[in-house]
């Protein structure tokens, strides 16, 4: 099921989300990895992943409406763990699911950064956060943050955008290493 | 200090690629103008970047806590069962 119609990305649905496609997905992941002399933590962390790029596939609407979801998710989790874990083995190329996901130092991501963006600017990024990568509509995003509507959600997260833009520069021009 | 969210909106239109031509004409005409300008579309690129990893991170986070839960509360041990007994080191 794609999450597309605006349920699966709003925080409540989410977890119940994850919740059905971890007990779904997850025993068919952890016996393939255990099978092949796999970890539990390889097993968690890859399954983890997958499931992160999946919601990101899900709200970006990359996938077929009828794909099976376990079958998809579960590819993604054992492509990962092959290549991260079985690098020499046989490498199955899966267009598409070859999402960087860690972080680049060259980019505004370093923990210094991260952490005061989790901390001094939490509420403006839990708003950007809403609009930018889980994809809500404005409506949603008005009623879940207390907007008086749509127009003052769009104001709002440009006022956002404005501040979180200004405070990244003066760190990052204040602190050398704050990017890294 | 000129700014405004009309601005940062504009911004926003132009790394999209999503002004209308004229207006997308326009915006590269200041641009090349105004250094200030040019500084801040540099730095809003940059934002998009770390809301990205803001997102992921946070994620990352409701995932784990999506995964204790399966792992410890009561409801969920015959689920918890049927992984541990895949492996034998848990």
């Amino acid at each position: 099921m794609a999450a597309t119609n605006n349920t699966d990305n709003l925080p409540a649905s989410r977890e119940a989300f994850f919740i059905r496609l971890y007990k779904k997905a997850f025993p068919l992941v952890a016996k393939y990895i255990s099978n092949r002399g796999g970890t539990f933590d390889e097993a968690k962390d890859v399954f983890q992943d997958a499931l992160l790029i999946y919601y990101e596939k899900t709200i970006a609407g990359n996938l077929a409406i009828n794909s099976n979801e376990v079958a998809y998710l579960s590819g993604i989790a054992k492509h990962l763990w092959i290549k991260r874990y079985r690098e020499n083995s046989l490498n199955i190329p899966l267009d598409g699911i070859d999402i960087n996901l860690e972080d680049d130092g060259a980019n505004p991501s370093g923990h210094r950064l991260m952490y005061f963006l989790e901390t001094a600017g939490k509420k403006c990024m839990e708003l950007l956060k809403s609009f930018y990568y889980d994809q809500l509509p404005l409506s949603d995003i008005a009623e879940q943050f207390g907007f008086s509507g749509t127009r003052s959600a769009t104001v709002q997260k440009y006022k956002c955008l404005e501040k979180v833009r200004e405070t990244i520069k003066q760190k990052a021009l204040a602190y050398e290493d704050f990017m890294e | 200090m000129k700014t405004s969210w009309n601005e940062t909106e504009q911004i926003e239109l132009h790394l999209s690629a999503s002004a209308d031509t004229g207006s997308a004409l326009l915006f590269e005409a200041k641009l090349l103008l105004d250094p200030i300008l040019h500084d801040k579309v540099l730095w809003q690129q940059k934002t998009y970047v770390a809301i990205n990893n803001y997102g992921r991170r946070q994620l990352k986070k409701e995932i784990e806590a999506v995964h204790q839960q399966l792992f410890s509360a009561p409801q969920h041990n015959s689920f918890r069962q049927k992984i541990k007994r895949l492996f034998t080191n848990l």
